[in-house]
C-alpha cells in the first residue's frame, strides 16, 4: 500500500461487534471509519431501534413484544453514537476488500477505495440457505426476513402462518409473535428431543443462561397453546403463485397444512463472502455444512494458499458473528477483544488499562453455551440435500438435477459447474448456493474433501453502478495505470509497400 | 500409441486445429495443464469482428467469418447452436473526438485502396439511429454490418467436443515436464499421463507459448496479460451492435439476456505461475468512464460481475503462427493478443492444411515467428 491511509481502522459492519470494537478503537484515540449497509446502527439484531424509540408510543407494542433483548442494545448504540473519533457511514456497501487494508465502498451514486492500517470484518451472519421443494414460492420467507419487516418495517405477518426449521431463533420469533397477538398454526421443529439430550453433556455453568432463556421461551409458547412439533422432515411448499399449503412428515406420518406465510429457519452461519473475496483462508464445517474463516483467537485472519492480489502482511481481522456465531454478547465481547488486540499492534494503551485479558474471559464466557446450542440444534432443513427437481440457485433457476447431471458429466470443480450452468452467476453472487453446490460435489465424490472455498470471488461483490465506477475516489495511483491491449492497428499501415 | 500431433494447450486454437488435423485423419493428442478453454478462449468478449482489424489477419479473418456462418459444418450442429453465433449486428468503431474521426478517415481510405470493403465510414445520423443513447458528442465511426458475436465458453467447449468427437484425445490437467526432439525424428513428451511421442509438436500454450518456445531454446517474446471483463445486470434491450473504442477502452455489446458485457481491452493482473489473474477495479474504472461517456443513459446500471484471463500478447499486436526455425516437427501458435477468437476456426483449418500438405498455408506468412528477429539474410536471398 503506498498511499496515506484514510484511517487507522476501517471496520466494516455497525452491528453489536463492529459497534463495540469502534467505541473502544476510537476511545483509545484511533481514527476509526465504520461503513455499514444499513441506514442506521444496530446490525441485524439492534435493527431501526433509535427510530422504534424515537416513534414512541407508537411503537409501544412493538417494543414490548421484540422483548428486552432488542431494548438491550441502546446502551451501545447511544455510546457508538457519542464516541468522537468514530467516522460512521450508513448506507455505505462494501463491494471489494484486499488484504492490504483496501476496501471499496458504494454510497448511493458514489464509489472509492478506502485504505486503513488495520481492516475489522464485523459484516455478521446469514440464515443458513435451505433449499427445499417450493423454497422459492412467493410466501415463503426466512425468520430473518419476518424479523426485519418487524423491526424496520412495523409489519406484521398476518394468515395461517407455519414456522418450520430449527435453531433459538424460531422460539425468539414466534415468542415476539405471541406477543404481538400473531398465532402459527404450528412450530414444525427439525430437531429432536434425543438431540438435547446428547447435548446435555455439553452444557457448561457459563451456558446455563441461554438455556433458561430457551426454556422460557418455550413454556411460555406453550403455555399460550401454540402448537408444536419436533422431528419433522421432507417440508414442502405448495402452491401456483403462491404458497397455499406446506406439506411435511411429522411422527412417521405426512401431514398437508393450508398456509399463507411459511417461515423457515435452519440456524445462521458467518457471512464469509468479504473475507473470501480479499482472499482470506476459510475451513469447511461439516458439522455445520458452512464455511468460517480461519482466525486466531482475536481475530487476526490468515491469507488462503496461493497467488494473492496484494503483497504484504494480511490486514484483516474478523470479529462478531462473521467469524463464529455467539449472537450479539458474544459478537460485542469479541469486538471489544480485536479492539485489544488491534490497541497492542499499535501499542497504544487501551482506554481502560487491563482489557485485554477480561475481554478474552468475556469471549469465552460468552460462548459457553455454543457448544450445546450446536449439538442441540442442528442443521436440519439442509441436513439431505435436496432432491433433483428442487431448486438451489434461485437468482440462476438452476435445480440439483441439473447439478448433479453436470457433476456426473465431469464437472469436479465449483467454477467449472458455475461456468457450464451459470449457477451462483447472479444477483447474489453465490451467496446462498455454494454451500448446497460444494455438498453435491462432495456426494459425488466422497473420497475427496470438500471445497475449501466457494465459488472464486472477484469484485465487485455487490452490484456496482457504472456511474459510480467511473467516478471512483481513492484509487491506487500505481494499480489504476491503465494497462491495456496495445492493439490499434496503424491507419494506413505498410500502405506504401503494398499497394 | 505414438501420435501424428502432439498439441500443448487445450485452448480454442489448440482444439480447432487438432480438429481439423484428426478430420483430415492425423492421430491427434491435446495436452491441458488445467481445463480446455479455462484461460483466454473462454472469457474473451467473444467478438467476431473483422472490424479495425490488422490488415495482415484480414485474409484469415474473412475465412473465418465464412466458417462462422456455416458453423455447423464446423463443429456439428447442436454445438453450432450452442455457440450463439451472432453475425450481422455489426460492429461499430466510434470516433468520440476529432482525432479519432480523423483516423477513421484515413482507416477507411486505406482500406479501400487495399480493395477491402468490409468496414465503412459511417456518418452521425445513421450511427446514433444504430445506437440509441449514444452521447451527442459522437461524430461519427466505422461499421463492419457482417461483424457480430458469439459465446466464447461455449464456442470453446463446442470445439473441444468436436474435436474428440473427430478422434482426438484430449488429455485436461495434464502437464508436460519434458520436452524433447528423439534422435531419429519426432518429438517425445513427459507428461502427467505418462510419455507421449508425436511426429510433429504444436505450441498452442497462450500465455504459457512463450516460456515453452524457450524451454525449446526459442525466444519469441510475449507480454502476459490479464483480459478483464465486467457484466452488467440485465437491462432493456436497446443496443443490437458491438460498440469498440478507437483510443477510448470502450467495448460493449447487449447479450441476449439483456446484461451488457464491458471490456475494452482494459487488463487486470496477471500471475502466470498460478494459472491465475486478478480484477483490477482501479483500471476498469477507465473502461466504465468511457462506457458512460459514450452512453451516459448507462450511469445507473450496475455492474454485477467482473472476469479475467491469461493471455498473451506479441510486439507487434498480431500472433505466432509458424513452424520453428531451429526445431523441424515443431509449430508455435500462439500470442493472438487478445483478438484470437475469431480467428480460431480459419488458424484451426490453415494450419492443418499446411501440415498435411506440407506447404505453408500463404495467409499464414505475415505471421512467420521469426518475423520479428533482427534480419538476417537467408542463404538464398544472400546468393548474387
Amino acid at each position: 500500500m503506498s498511499i496515506v491511509p484514510d484511517a487507522d481502522i476501517i471496520i466494516v459492519g455497525a452491528g453489536p461487534a463492529g459497534m463495540a470494537c469502534a467505541i473502544d478503537l476510537a476511545a483509545a484515540g484511533c481514527r476509526v471509519i465504520v461503513l455499514d449497509m444499513q441506514p442506521s446502527p444496530g446490525g441485524q439484531i439492534f435493527r431501526a431501534l433509535e427510530a422504534n424509540m424515537q416513534a414512541r408510543p407508537g411503537t409501544d407494542e412493538l417494543l414490548s413484544a421484540l422483548g428486552p433483548s432488542y431494548k438491550a442494545g441502546l446502551a451501545l448504540l447511544t455510546r457508538f453514537r457519542a464516541t468522537p473519533g468514530i467516522d460512521y457511514r450508513p448506507g455505505t456497501t462494501v463491494w471489494d476488500l484486499r488484504a492490504d487494508g483496501t476496501v471499496g465502498w458504494l454510497k448511493g451514486d458514489a464509489a472509492g477505495y478506502l485504505r486503513a492500517t488495520h481492516v475489522v470484518l464485523a459484516n455478521g451472519a446469514m440464515e443458513r440457505p435451505a433449499p427445499f421443494p417450493g423454497w422459492t414460492l412467493p410466501g415463503v420467507m426466512t425468520a430473518g426476513a419476518v424479523q426485519t419487516l418487524l423491526k424496520a418495517g412495523r409489519l406484521k405477518p398476518k394468515g395461517r402462518i407455519v414456522l418450520a426449521g430449527t435453531g433459538p431463533l424460531i422460539f425468539l420469533l414466534a415468542d415476539q409473535l405471541r406477543r404481538l397477538g400473531v398465532r402459527p398454526a404450528l412450530i414444525a421443529r427439525t430437531d429432536r428431543a434425543r438431540d438435547k439430550v446428547a447435548a446435555l453433556r455439553r452444557l457448561r455453568p457459563a451456558g446455563l443462561p441461554a438455556l433458561l432463556k430457551g426454556l422460557g421461551w418455550l413454556l411460555r409458547l406453550r403455555l399460550a397453546g401454540v402448537a408444536m412439533r419436533t422431528g419433522i422432515s421432507g417440508l414442502e411448499a405448495h402452491g401456483r403463485s403462491h404458497i397455499e399449503s406446506a406439506r411435511l412428515t411429522v411422527a412417521g406420518k405426512r401431514i398437508e397444512l393450508p398456509c399463507d406465510l411459511l417461515v423457515v429457519h435452519d440456524g445462521i452461519v458467518p457471512s464469509t463472502d468479504l473475507a473470501h473475496a480479499a482472499g482470506l483462508a476459510l475451513a469447511w464445517r461439516d458439522d455445520d455444512a458452512s464455511w468460517q474463516p480461519v482466525t486466531t483467537r482475536d481475530g487476526q485472519a490468515e491469507m488462503a494458499p496461493g497467488p494473492a492480489l496484494t503483497a504484504g502482511p494480511c490486514r484483516i481481522r474478523i470479529t462478531g458473528d462473521a467469524r463464529r456465531i455467539g449472537g450479539a454478547d458474544a459478537a460485542i465481547a469479541h469486538g471489544r477483544h480485536a479492539a485489544g488486540a488491534i490497541l497492542a499492534e499499535l501499542s497504544r494503551p487501551a482506554a481502560t488499562p487491563g482489557a485485554a485479558d477480561r475481554t478474552g474471559v468475556d469471549v469465552e464466557r460468552s460462548l459457553a453455551a455454543r457448544p450445546f446450542l450446536d449439538a442441540a440444534f442442528p442443521p436440519g432443513l439442509a441436513a439431505n440435500l435436496p432432491d433433483d427437481a428442487t431448486i438451489v440457485c434461485r437468482c440462476e433457476e438452476i435445480t440439483a438435477g441439473a447439478l448433479r447431471a453436470a457433476i456426473r458429466d465431469g464437472a469436479r470443480e465449483m467454477n467449472l459447474v458455475r461456468g457450464l450452468l451459470r449457477c451462483g452467476m447472479g444477483a447474489c453472487q453465490g451467496r446462498s448456493c455454494a454451500a448446497t453446490l460444494a455438498r453435491l460435489l462432495a456426494e459425488a465424490n466422497p473420497d475427496r474433501p470438500v471445497s475449501p472455498a466457494p465459488f472464486r470471488a472477484r469484485p465487485p461483490l455487490r452490484p456496482l453502478p457504472l456511474g459510480a465506477l467511473a467516478g471512483m475516489i481513492g484509487l491506487d495511483p500505481d494499480l489504476a495505470q491503465v494497462e491495456s491491449l496495445d492493439d490499434k492497428p496503424e491507419a494506413s499501415a505498410g500502405d506504401d509497400a503494398h499497394v | 500409441m505414438s501420435n501424428d500431433a502432439l498439441i500443448v494447450g487445450g485452448g480454442l486454437q489448440g482444439c480447432a486445429i487438432a480438429l481439423f488435423l484428426a478430420r483430415a485423419g492425423w492421430r491427434v493428442t491435446v495436452v491441458e495443464k488445467n481445463l480446455a478453454g479455462r484461460h483466454a478462449s473462454g472469457v474473451n468478449a467473444g467478438g467476431l469482428r473483422s472490424l479495425m482489424r490488422d490488415v495482415r489477419e484480414y485474409p484469415l479473418s474473412l475465412r473465418a467469418m465464412d466458417m462462422w456462418a456455416n458453423l455447423a459444418d464446423v463443429v456439428g450442429a447442436a454445438a453450432a447452436e450452442s455457440c450463439e453465433v451472432r453475425l450481422g449486428t455489426a460492429q461499430i468503431a466510434l470516433a468520440m473526438d476529432a482525432a479519432e474521426l480523423q483516423w477513421c478517415e484515413a482507416r477507411s481510405r486505406s482500406m479501400c485502396r487495399r480493395d477491402i470493403h468490409s468496414e465503412k465510414l459511417i456518418a452521425p445520423d445513421a450511427l446514433h439511429r444504430l445506437l440509441p443513447g449514444l452521447s451527442g458528442a459522437a461524430l461519427g465511426g466505422l461499421i463492419s454490418r457482417r461483424d457480430g458475436h458469439a459465446n466464447p465458453a461455449n464456442a470453446a467447449r463446442a470445439f473441444r467436443k468436436a474435436a474428440e468427437a473427430t478422434g482426438v484425445r484430449i488429455l485436461e490437467q495434464c502437464k508436460v515436464h519434458d520436452l524433447a526432439p528423439k534422435p531419429s525424428g519426432g518429438w517425445r513428451a513427459e507428461t502427467d499421463a505418462g510419455a507421449i511421442e508425436a511426429e510433429w509438436v504444436l505450441n498452442c500454450a497462450g500465455a504459457w507459448g512463450s516460456a515453452l518456445a524457450a524451454r525449446l531454446g526459442e525466444t519469441l517474446p510475449i507480454k502476459v496479460t490479464a483480459l478483464s471483463m465486467m457484466v452488467t445486470a440485465r437491462v432493456q434491450p436497446f443496443i443490437t451492435p458491438v460498440v469498440i473504442g478507437i483510443d477510448q477502452p470502450l467495448s460493449f455489446k447487449q447479450s441476449a439476456v439483456g446484461s451488457l458485457v464491458i471490456g475494452g481491452g482494459i487488463l487486470g493482473k496477471p500471475c502466470l505461475e498460478g494459472d491465475t489473474s486478478f480484477t483490477v477495479m482501479d483500471r476498469m474504472a477507465s473502461s466504465a468512464a468511457a462506457t458512460v461517456a459514450a452512453f451516459p443513459v448507462l450511469a445507473g446500471v450496475p455492474v454485477v460481475r467482473t472476469w479475467t484471463g491469461l493471455e498473451g500478447a506479441t510486439p507487434d499486436g498480431i500472433p505466432f503462427i509458424g513452424p520453428s526455425l531451429s526445431h523441424p516437427g515443431l509449430w508455435h501458435v500462439f500470442g493472438f493478443c487478445g483478438h484470437g477468437f475469431q480467428l480460431a476456426p480459419a488458424v484451426g483449418e490453415a494450419v492443418a492444411r499446411s501440415l498435411v500438405s506440407g506447404t505453408l498455408d500463404p495467409r499464414l506468412t505475415p505471421f512467420a515467428v521469426d518475423r520479428l528477429q533482427p534480419q538476417t539474410p537467408r542463404k538464398e536471398e544472400a546468393l548474387p
